[in-house]
């Protein structure tokens, strides 16, 4: 369970990314966040393990309060998906995996690569589960395609069982096969393991999909909040267009494209 | 279907700009303050005589002019250079346990005579004495030498490259702005780099034979500390510069700073810090014959000797076995970069 209570974030350069933020994600659920870009969707998901810091309120994962001190023994039990994976590419696909467990395991054992092998047969399983050959297991992670590497994110991620999964837009770069398959992937593991999953994304079909419940974000505010069933189009339209409708006039915006933009951009 | 034409210019639009010109007047102006300032330091700097001094040397060698200070000073060396002293030679009477039937390899007794002339003082006459001396000749015997003093070069510039290496880790991390622990460390660590770079190694080196006395101390000291900055630098450099979204993943999860850099940096900075501890080997190499000017060991120690004595035969075969020496270095660091990148 995570709880956001009247969490702002504002940052240096007087952007608030965060304006009053309450929810409530029970136990087990699938939270999907949508919204236009710049509505803090990365920068809520972020407060979760202290990646970034709030400006104000308080959050608390299954019940303990993150605080700077709790910080790092609440990390451990939360996982992260990346948009870009994030994985060191020039290392291989084990070592990648291994490194999800890094918090627990000794420095100097880290050092030397000296990983149990019950943490190893741990990594061959978690990569076998989301679908990679064992024959990729020494490559180099930089010599995979983007949807490889993310199976790879995915595993890692899985190696201390969390119970959270945070996943910021985690298929934004990938085609839409492989988006579910790894969006299943993430469901199900999560599942197996009663993990609560917090997961931003762009897709309103993979939001409705694979979600028990969507987030709409704006501006920093929660704008909606239900089943996908309730998130109708209409409802989609007022999320990521409703506020250009009041800002701006629709026939500026055109005549600016036609007149101006078009020819500039034939000639470019 | 129907595709009508874009209108060119479109409505609207002027072509009334530019680009930005890569020079104008005030460019000029600049210009002529460069050129200006170049004529001041180049009398300064003796420029003026060095081109007419060459004009000279070049005109003399085509046989335009009879007189050159250059070429005469040049031809005066060349020829105590050549040819460059490969053997040497000893009086056997001086050899105090030299077993005569198990000479050195390569070596042969020769006997030459000796004529010196001296006065008699009865008949105030020069009369000459003829001795005969044993000689114990060694054909290669100043290559050897020459041989064991380059090994030691070589064993100095390894261990001053070692020696900088992990005096340089410490350094990197602290000197890495996202690793170190504050801002203090942060200083600490950049200062020291500053200052161990901006010590050449020749002074370091003076410095440290006046403490560790002559030899090999001082050389391996001055050229570590000087590369230890430099290393400590550049490794500091790629930690800051190093993709953050590995660190990012691992920080995330609270691996900690050490694993972090294990992990998240170390992986994608060692193809260029092994670039640079080779560049530091091959560096120190190179400064390691020179050091031994002001008595660090090596090669320079015995250069310097034999400069001081007007031995340009010998400074010859020492500058051909540097030269032997930076040529093999260079193919065998080309080969390794190539391999290991
Ligand atoms: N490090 C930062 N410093 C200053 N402002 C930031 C920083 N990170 C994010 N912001 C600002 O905070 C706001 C929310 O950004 P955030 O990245 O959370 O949006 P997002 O919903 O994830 O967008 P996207 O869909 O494009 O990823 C934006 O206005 C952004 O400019
Ligand atoms: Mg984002």
């Amino acid at each position: 369970m995570i709880e956001f209570q009247q969490i702002s974030k504002k940052w240096p350069d007087g952007t608030l990314a965060l304006a009053d933020v309450n929810v409530r994600i029970p136990k087990g659920q699938f939270c999907v966040i949508l919204g236009p870009s710049g509505a803090g969707k990365s920068t809520l998901l972020r407060t979760v393990n202290g990646l970034t810091q709030t400006t104000n309120g308080q959050i608390s994962i299954e019940g303990v309060t993150l605080t700077p001190a709790s910080a790092k023994t609440l990390r451990r039990r939360v996982a992260m998906i990346h948009q870009h994976f994030n994985l060191t590419l020039r290392m291989s696909v084990a070592a990648n995996v291994l490194a999800g467990l890094l918090p627990v395991v000794s420095t100097g054992r880290a050092i030397l690569g000296w990983f149990e092998p019950a943490h190893r047969a741990k990594a061959c399983a978690l990569l076998a589960r989301v679908g990679l050959d064992s024959k990729h297991l020494l490559r180099r992670a930089g010599e995979l395609s983007g949807g490889q590497q993310q199976r790879v994110g995915v595993a890692r991620a899985f190696m201390l069982d969390p119970e959270v999964v945070l996943a910021d837009e985690p298929v934004a770069s990938l085609d839409p096969k492989i988006s579910r398959e790894i969006l299943s992937l993430i469901r199900d593991a999560a599942r197996e393991r009663n993990a609560t999953v917090l997961c931003s994304l762009h897709q309103v079909d993979l939001a409705r999909e694979f979600g028990d419940r969507i987030v709409g974000m704006r501006d920093g505010k929660i704008v909606f909040d239900g089943t996908p069933e309730e998130f109708t189009d209409e409802r989609v339209e007022a999320l990521y267009h409703g506020a250009q409708w009041e800002d701006q006039p629709a026939v500026e915006t055109e005549d600016l494209y036609n007149d101006a933009l078009q020819p500039q951009l034939v000639a470019a | 279907m129907d595709i009508k034409p874009i209108p060119v210019p479109a409505q609207g639009t002027t072509l009334g700009w530019q680009l930005d010109q890569p020079y104008r007047a005030k460019h000029l102006l600049w210009l002529l303050l460069v050129l200006a300032v170049l004529l001041f330091t180049g009398h300064r700097t003796e420029m003026d005589k060095m081109v007419v001094l060459t004009g000279q040397a070049v005109g003399n060698l085509v046989g335009l002019n009879d007189e050159s200070q250059v070429v005469r000073g040049l031809s005066r060396v060349g020829q105590s250079m050549w040819p460059p002293a490969f053997g040497t030679e000893e009086e056997v009477a001086r050899l105090t346990n030299l077993d005569r039937n198990n000479l050195p390899f390569l070596a042969t007794i020769e006997t030459h005579e000796k004529v010196e002339q001296h006065l008699n003082i009865d008949t105030l006459q020069m009369e000459e004495s003829r001795e005969k001396v044993e000689l114990l000749v060694k054909p290669l015997g100043y290559v050897w030498t020459v041989f064991i003093k380059m090994l030691e070069t070589i064993e100095i510039a390894i261990w001053g490259t070692l020696f900088s290496v992990v005096l340089s880790i410490p350094l990197a991390w602290y000197a890495a702005r996202n690793y170190s622990y504050n801002k203090f460390t942060y200083t600490l660590a950049r200062g020291t780099i500053s200052l161990l770079r901006s010590m050449p190694e020749l002074i370091v080196a003076l410095f440290l034979v006046l403490a560790y006395g002559f030899g090999p101390i001082a050389g391996v000291l001055a050229l570590g500390l000087h590369a230890a900055g430099f290393l400590g630098k550049f490794y500091a450099e790629d930690i800051e510069n190093a993709d953050k979204k590995p660190q990012e993943a691992l920080e995330a999860i609270g691996a900690g700073k050490v694993k972090t850099l294990w992990y998240g940096v170390m992986p994608q900075v060692v193809p260029q810090y092994i670039a640079y501890t080779l560049y530091i080997l091959d560096r120190n190499v190179r400064m390691a014959t020179v050091i031994g000017l002001v008595g660090a060991g090596g090669i320079g120690q015995e250069l310097k000797g034999r400069f001081d004595m007007f031995q340009y035969d010998h400074v010859a075969t020492i500058l051909i076995a540097i030269f032997i020496v930076v040529f093999l270095l260079d193919q065998f660091s080309a080969r390794l970069r190539a391999k290991l990148i």
